[in-house]
């Protein structure tokens, strides 16, 4: 009875009621959505290895994500093919390049040469043509989403990667990443692009053998291979989404909004509630005078605090869940994990519960007396 | 704080010497003199005065909600002046009825829900006995029909019959009333007043407090106030109830 009346105490002031709400989606959505494309943003930065299918990246001496590595002797791939445990082996090259658009003006791509037929490293996902194109040797593929930023060409069409000929073989989906557009293609052709010699390339990727245990597969793999750096696949992806956060500043840009994003919210429910409970005063004084302890009064505000926070959630947990399916494969990049949406809401709990602290204060002081008066 | 229930004939409240001082900003001012007063059940009190009186500052502290500068209050012969702010909450509730001037009724609320919220504000859950308590108690004041409808849809005098509804579903054997017809025209402040009426003809002590000398008919004692003190205490009433026509012109 008591938390129901709590209720619909609240909603009587509608106007108070939904401020608060509108405050609570506020900090949902407004700091959802920042995460989402924070996630999103950084996600591109581990694309290649997140997606690659291999246990295992071996990257050259002192590298630190998957982007920094210098090259390795083809000659190591043999080695790491006779260690026991590894499936399989293949070499993957990467390197900028400047792609030579239709008007004339160049756009920065990342080239990334795989090896046929296992294709490790490469694309998954294809909106036009299949991984058969890049058996072509001058054939590449572009993103769909980075379409216009060459022009809107079409399969077949012809340009220019650092001044050497390419065909667009097919467009794939999905395939973005944070230095550049993703451009695949062979391995020979991505050597001849970027420069790299025949004999070299820029990463290692390996197939533990079924039940192999990976850590111990990456200790023996740098035992076998002292002069270069071994990760497990899910290590580079966080190194290398590290690398990125600490030296690009999108972890304080983001950090900052999403924190602008909170306090707009916590700032409109603290007005909104310490409003509610002044509406009430005389409600809240007169049940002082029947009987209500402080913290029975304690008890409502912190009830309708709850319940602000409770449909503020829901609703901006549902404006958020559109907004992850407006930009599903879109330019716009955008991604929860799983784990962020507990912890969000939990603390939009937290934030909504101390935006009424400055009510529930208000309301263990109003005085029963009021009542008489 | 438990509080043994009290025999017919001893005081349901009493005041023992009880005053209240109040600093003005400047300098202390006395707002109510030493009073001895002892409030019986089956006893229609009716406290009035002009404003700046006393009358409600005394209504406070037999509510317990304001502690008295110097005297003792003793509920059910129970000193109670000095008990936490907690205990005298849940005496509130558990031995007091209220009814304030207009209603103080909680508008969101249903008329049932205001009635019952006297029951349930520490928590406890409704059960199907006390719904049944309030809907008497509503039906005892004409209210039931209205008892789906929220408070802020009822006229003054419905209002203040759902307020007496709420005063008296935890059945307590003190009622106080705060200028309950103020508000209010004739047609409904006579309705109210002779259902507080018909209320000290229980064991319940009713203390109404007013300045509308209108309503002193239906009074078994009177008690004025002026400038803080009693001025003028008919005393306890040894007649039949509704004897006090001649109390009062006498």
């Amino acid at each position: 009875m008591r938390n129901s009346a709590a209720f619909k105490m609240l909603f009587h002031d509608r106007a108070s009621a939904l401020g608060s709400i509108a405050g609570v989606v506020a900090i949902v959505f407004l700091v959802g959505q920042q995460l989402a494309i924070f996630f999103g943003l950084i996600g591109f930065t581990s694309n290649l290895v997140d997606a690659c299918g291999a246990d295992i990246w071996i990257l050259s001496k002192n590298s630190d994500n998957v982007n920094s590595s210098q090259s390795l002797p083809m000659a190591y791939r043999d080695r790491v093919a006779g260690v026991q445990g590894v499936g399989w082996v293949e070499p993957l090259v990467t390197g900028g390049g400047l792609f030579k658009t239709r008007d004339g003006n160049t756009q920065a791509v990342q080239v990334v040469g795989v090896r046929l037929p296992q294709m490790a490293g490469g694309p998954n996902r294809y909106a036009e043509g299949s991984a058969e194109a890049l058996i072509d040797g001058e054939g590449i593929t572009v993103d769909r989403l980075d379409l216009p930023l060459y022009g809107n060409p079409v399969r077949g069409d012809v340009f220019e990667i650092n001044g050497k000929r390419v065909r667009i073989a097919a467009i794939t989906k999905g395939q973005q990443g944070f230095a550049g557009s993703l451009v695949f293609t062979g391995i020979e052709n991505a050597k001849a692009l970027t420069g790299l010699r025949d004999d070299r390339c820029t990463s290692l990727l390996v197939k533990a053998k079924d039940g192999v245990d990976v850590p111990d597969l990456v200790r023996l793999l740098k035992h076998v291979l002292p002069r270069t750096e071994v990760f497990t696949a899910q290590s580079l992806s966080i190194s290398t989404r590290l690398y990125y956060l600490k030296n690009t500043g999108i972890g304080t840009s983001f950090g900052f909004t999403t924190l602008i994003g909170a306090l707009v919210g916590l700032v409109i429910i603290a007005l909104t509630m310490y409003t509610n409970v002044l509406n009430k005063s005389r409600d809240y004084a007169m049940l002082r005078a029947l009987g209500a302890r402080r913290r029975d009064i304690l008890w409502i505000v912190f009830l309708q605090s709850f319940y602000v926070a409770v449909i503020g959630i829901l609703i901006g947990f549902t404006l958020l869940a559109g907004f992850l399916a407006g930009t599903h494969d879109t330019a716009l990049p955008s991604y929860l994990p799983w784990t962020v949406p507990p912890v969000h809401a939990l603390g939009t709990l937290v934030l909504c519960l101390l935006g009424s602290v400055l009510a529930m204060r208000r309301a263990v002081k109003i005085e029963p007396a009021s009542t008489f008066r | 704080m438990p509080i043994k229930a009290h025999s017919p004939k001893s005081p349901a409240i009493q005041l023992n010497g009880v005053s209240r001082d109040f600093f003005d900003g400047r300098q202390i001012r006395r707002v109510l003199h030493p009073v001895q007063l002892d409030f019986f059940p089956q006893e229609f009190t009716i406290v009035s005065g002009p404003s700046g009186s006393g009358k409600t500052t005394l209504l406070t502290i037999m509510a317990l909600i304001l502690k008295p500068s110097e005297g003792r209050v003793l509920v059910n012969g129970s000193d109670v002046t000095s008990i936490s702010e907690d205990d005298k909450a849940t005496l509130r509730l558990k031995n007091y009825g209220f009814v304030f001037q207009n209603a103080a009724l909680i508008p969101a609320l249903t008329v049932l829900e205001n009635v019952l919220i006297a029951t349930a504000v520490q928590g406890a859950p409704v059960t199907g006995e006390l719904r049944r308590r309030a809907e008497a108690a509503l039906d005892r004041l004409g209210m039931l029909e209205y008892s789906a409808q929220k408070a802020d849809s009822l006229s003054g005098g419905q209002k203040q019959r759902a307020a007496i509804a709420r005063a008296l579903v935890n059945d307590p054997e003190l009622i106080l009333c705060d200028e309950p017809t103020s508000a209010l025209d004739v047609e409904s402040s006579t309705v109210v007043l002779q259902a507080l009426k018909d209320l000290s003809g229980e064991p319940k002590a009713v203390v109404l407090v007013t300045h509308d000398p209108r309503v002193f008919p239906y009074a078994d004692r009177l008690i004025q106030l002026e400038n803080g003190k009693v001025s003028t205490d008919t005393g306890h009433s040894s007649k039949p109830k509704g004897s006090f026509d001649e109390k009062a012109d006498s």
